[in-house]
């Protein structure tokens, strides 16, 4: 495509980047008036959304060269390139031409969002040239809707990549890709926001917990020593869940469920939402949904005796209570979490110390601690409740936990 | 030819003495510029100009009016010397004139009637040089196309055409020099006075410059310049080939070297003094000809990570600032965290033992735990020792295995047990390694013993081979 020069300011109506080509040589471009210049439209463009700090754009052009020092301008008015980072990359001569194409030099005008290139040729002919550079204000996001069925055993995961376009240039059909999942090739427009379906995980299991904490989510009434009592979906982003293609990007989750009966999905109600975590492969994510309300616990410090060895050095033996109630008409397992040394901070004060902790046998818990996600200074025990019987009684289950806390001075 | 700021006038006059006269009325021809060459100080801000001229003269004297308005010249370094004829031609004196600040005139006293071609330097601030560079590794990751740019900035206020450029690599020597010149210690050179800094400063890189003439030849018209490098003292010179217009305000930006197929390793490591508290990744490359480099030293720059996607594309990957790489040296380039690899430090357990108890108001120590010796009731813990055991869980979700190298600091008297062939780094640094194949999860287990209080003897790390349990 070959039309009449154009002076700057008028290309850059019909787009913020301009690509030019002059066809005269100038040994001074800054005092060139009259040019004659072609104007290589985009022949492909490809966004890299696999950096997550920076977005990448390539863009391919054919630009025709004449044998001998050539100029190539580039200008990017009003939108935020990084200089920097652009890179000017000979792809390929076009067809059978033997044509050796190089950068000789990079101009920088002053007070301009533009350069010029000095390309040689060793001969008259067109090229396949790649111009790659980091652009600002287009960004992307994940976010996700999952659909759980009414039984709440599995869930129907969607991924969505999010791309907001204010970088104050449009794109006609241009490739995207996010560094996994699917390549989409889309137009995008000037502040445009385009959504796309990344992926849809069916049959991903659901873990529903039920969680006491007292460090993390404190009481629900500190009068009463009632626990406060979160309910999560847990996900688990492994193959063997139907999930486990790639690491989930942190992105807001939607949660609906499904209502019941033939027309479970016409009356899909919405469940709530959180923010779902970075999580890699074969990690968990929790999606916090709400308190249980009909799970009550109630936490009480029933011993708490000191053991002099002798001078300032103590064993404390500790024994917690709970006394649980479940009112809900299905069983469901509570996960009783506790932090020991946060414990011991609430018997003693905080001595900066780890704490040197032993179960005692007084524990109840069936099973004993999880020994997987039982740590240093946090204990995980599981307790399983029945459902409420048919007059709408819950059973209290009282468990308790029995802790000696070694070498405290 | 462009206007120049600078201006060199050969006043044509009946009368001329020694003073500068004051007169409204002056008849003048400007001898233009011939040749100019820019060396270029970059840690210093400092360019060393070189121009010649023909300038005809008569028998006896000859004013010469130099000027140099709206430029950043140093005009104390202004100098005029005689390239041909210089046994018949002198500089009896040099004025500079108190009305006129940029400007001054040298009585040249002449024994010819003819041409003669003169030579003028100085310094000027405002031109700088920056060296930047661009990798772009291979799909496979085994190997990278490195290439060096120097772009040259024009903000002096004067338009150089047809310049031969040079660029100074280094930094340190100007000050060497300084000291050399000055005949004080290096470390007293902090200690003179600005304006003999500045003097001296000038003088070392004349004498500097002095001795090093690049060739200057005009390149073919399709083929990019090349930028011939060359060893002088502790100075590295770039020269471009032939010469270069770089106009005020504008900057020029030229390849200076590129290594092809360059090949290149990759390590994560850990090192939070270095990288902060993650696991990184890294591309370890050196600059030497076996590596398809090492024909220049890496001036100070910012290099930008590109890889092959694989789908007929780039992926970026990070920029970060480089310090000046000697030929032979090795570059690091730091990617940051690979979201493949999952990187966790687990406490497994913590307990305290060896407790000593200081019996009150005596040097008396005495263990606890020792079932001879009952403890006494006033007494106060006075040393123990803390043990903390660790996993080091690496989890490689990417294609490839991998090698990890982590480094953990640890200040006072630590013992590092483990049955992971540790070495120390420093006295207060242990270091290890392991492979993680693609797909797999290594738990690295290790304890550490801190001895405290009166436990504490030294202030190192040992280390011990023992089996531990998870």
């Amino acid at each position: 495509m070959r039309t009449v020069a154009l002076p700057r300011p008028i290309v850059l109506f019909t787009s913020c980047f301009a690509f030019a080509l002059p066809f005269l040589v100038f040994q001074d471009t800054a005092s060139a008036r009259v040019k004659l210049i072609t104007l290589p439209v985009r022949e492909r463009v490809e966004i890299q959304l696999d950096n997550p700090h920076a977005t990448l754009v390539e863009e391919e052009r054919i630009v025709p060269l004449v044998k001998g020092e050539n100029q190539v301008d580039f200008s990017w008015a009003n939108t935020q390139i990084d200089p920097s980072t652009i890179v000017f990359r000979v792809i390929s001569p076009l067809g059978d031409q033997q044509l050796d194409v190089k950068v000789l030099s990079v101009s920088y005008p002053p007070g301009e969002a533009a350069l010029i290139w000095s390309v040689g040729a060793s001969s008259s002919g067109s090229a396949r040239v790649r111009i790659s550079y980091l652009l600002g204000n287009l960004s992307k996001a994940f976010n996700y809707r999952a659909i759980a069925a009414n039984d709440e055993r599995t869930l129907v995961l969607s991924q969505y990549m999010r791309l907001q376009n204010l970088a104050n240039e449009e794109f006609g059909s241009t490739g995207l890709w996010a560094g996994f999942g699917p390549r989409f090739l889309k137009p995008i427009g000037l502040n445009e926001t385009k959504e796309m379906l990344m992926e849809k995980f069916r049959q991903v299991p659901i873990s529903k917990t039920y969680t006491c904490n007292p460090q993390e989510y404190d009481y629900l009434d500190r009068a009463q020593n009632k626990l406060r009592v979160p309910m999560h979906y847990v996900l688990k982003n492994s193959k063997a869940n139907n999930l486990g293609v790639a690491a989930l990007p942190f992105g807001k989750v939607r949660i609906f469920i499904e209502g019941s009966g033939p027309q479970a999905g016409a009356s899909t109600a919405f469940l709530g939402e959180d923010w779902g975590q970075f999580t890699p492969i074969d990690d968990e994510m929790k999606l916090f949904l709400g308190v249980a309300q009909d799970i009550v616990v109630k936490r009480t410090i029933d011993k708490n005796q000191t053991k002099r060895i002798g001078g300032n050095l103590y064993n404390h033996e500790i024994v917690l209570k709970y006394e649980i109630e479940n009112f809900k008409d299905q069983p469901v397992t509570l996960d009783v979490v506790e932090n020991i040394r946060h414990i011991r901070n609430e018997i003693r004060g905080d001595s900066g110390r780890d704490v040197q902790w032993e179960l005692g046998r007084e524990t109840t818990f069936p099973g004993g601690s999880d020994k997987e996600k039982t740590t240093f200074e946090r204990a995980v025990f599981h307790a399983p409740l029945p459902a409420r019987d048919e007059n709408g009684n819950a059973k209290k289950v009282v468990h308790r936990l029995h802790l000696t806390l070694k070498n405290e001075w | 030819m462009k206007r120049s700021n600078l201006l060199l006038a050969v006043i044509i006059t009946l009368l001329w003495t020694s003073v500068v006269p004051a007169r409204n009325v002056d008849l003048s021809t400007v001898p233009p510029r011939n040749t100019v060459q820019l060396t270029i100080y970059n840690s210093e801000d400092l360019t060393l100009v070189r121009e010649t001229r023909v300038v005809t003269f008569k028998q006896g004297a000859n004013p010469l009016q130099f000027s140099w308005a709206n430029t950043l010249i140093d005009p104390t370094s202004v100098e005029l010397s005689f390239l041909t004829q210089p046994d018949k031609l002198d500089v009896l004196d040099t004025t500079f004139p108190h009305d006129k600040p940029h400007m001054l005139y040298w009585n040249v006293q002449s024994e010819l009637d003819g041409e003669a071609t003169i030579q003028i330097t100085y310094f000027t601030s405002g031109i700088t040089w920056s060296a930047d560079y661009l990798c772009v590794a291979d799909r496979e990751e085994t190997e990278m196309d490195l290439e060096g740019f120097v772009r040259v900035y024009n903000n002096s206020g004067e338009e150089y055409e047809d310049a031969q450029v040079r660029l100074v690599v280094g930094s340190i020597n100007l000050v060497e020099k300084i000291a050399q010149l000055a005949q004080i210690p290096l470390k007293e050179v902090g200690n003179l006075q600005k304006k003999a800094r500045k003097r001296l400063k000038l003088h070392a890189a004349r004498r500097a410059m002095d001795r090093s003439e690049a060739d200057s030849k005009a390149p073919a018209e399709s083929a990019p310049k090349q930028i011939i490098k060359e060893g002088l003292s502790e100075y590295f010179i770039y020269t471009i080939e032939g010469t270069e217009s770089i106009s005020n305000g504008w900057s020029k930006r030229i390849r200076s070297f590129e290594g092809q197929a360059v090949p290149f390793q990759i390590e994560y490591r850990y090192r939070p003094q270095e990288y902060g508290d993650q696991l990184v990744r890294m591309y370890l490359l050196k600059n030497d000809v076996e590596s398809k480099l090492g024909t220049t030293p890496l001036p100070d720059g910012v290099v930008k990570v590109f890889r092959d996607n694989g789908r007929d594309g780039l992926s970026y990957l990070t920029q970060q600032k480089i310090k000046y790489v000697p030929i032979g040296d090795k570059i690091e380039l730091n990617l940051g965290v690979d979201p493949e690899v999952i990187f966790e430090l687990i406490k497994r357990r913590a307990f305290r033992d060896n407790i000593w108890m200081r019996i009150g108001g005596t040097n008396k120590y005495q263990k606890v735990g020792d079932p001879r010796i009952v403890v006494e009731q006033k007494s106060e813990v006075a040393g123990w020792d803390d043990h903390s055991v660790y996993i080091q869980r690496i989890r490689n979700y990417s294609a490839k295995p991998i090698q990890v190298q982590v480094r953990r600091h640890y200040r006072g008297h630590v013992l590092f047990r483990s049955e992971l062939n540790p070495k120390l780094h420093d006295y207060q640094t242990v270091e290890f390694q392991t492979p993680v194949p693609s797909g797999e999860r290594t738990d690295l287990l290790f304890e550490i013993v801190v001895h405290q209080g009166y436990n504490a003897k030294q202030n190192n790390v040992t280390l011990e081979n023992a089996e531990l349990a998870p």
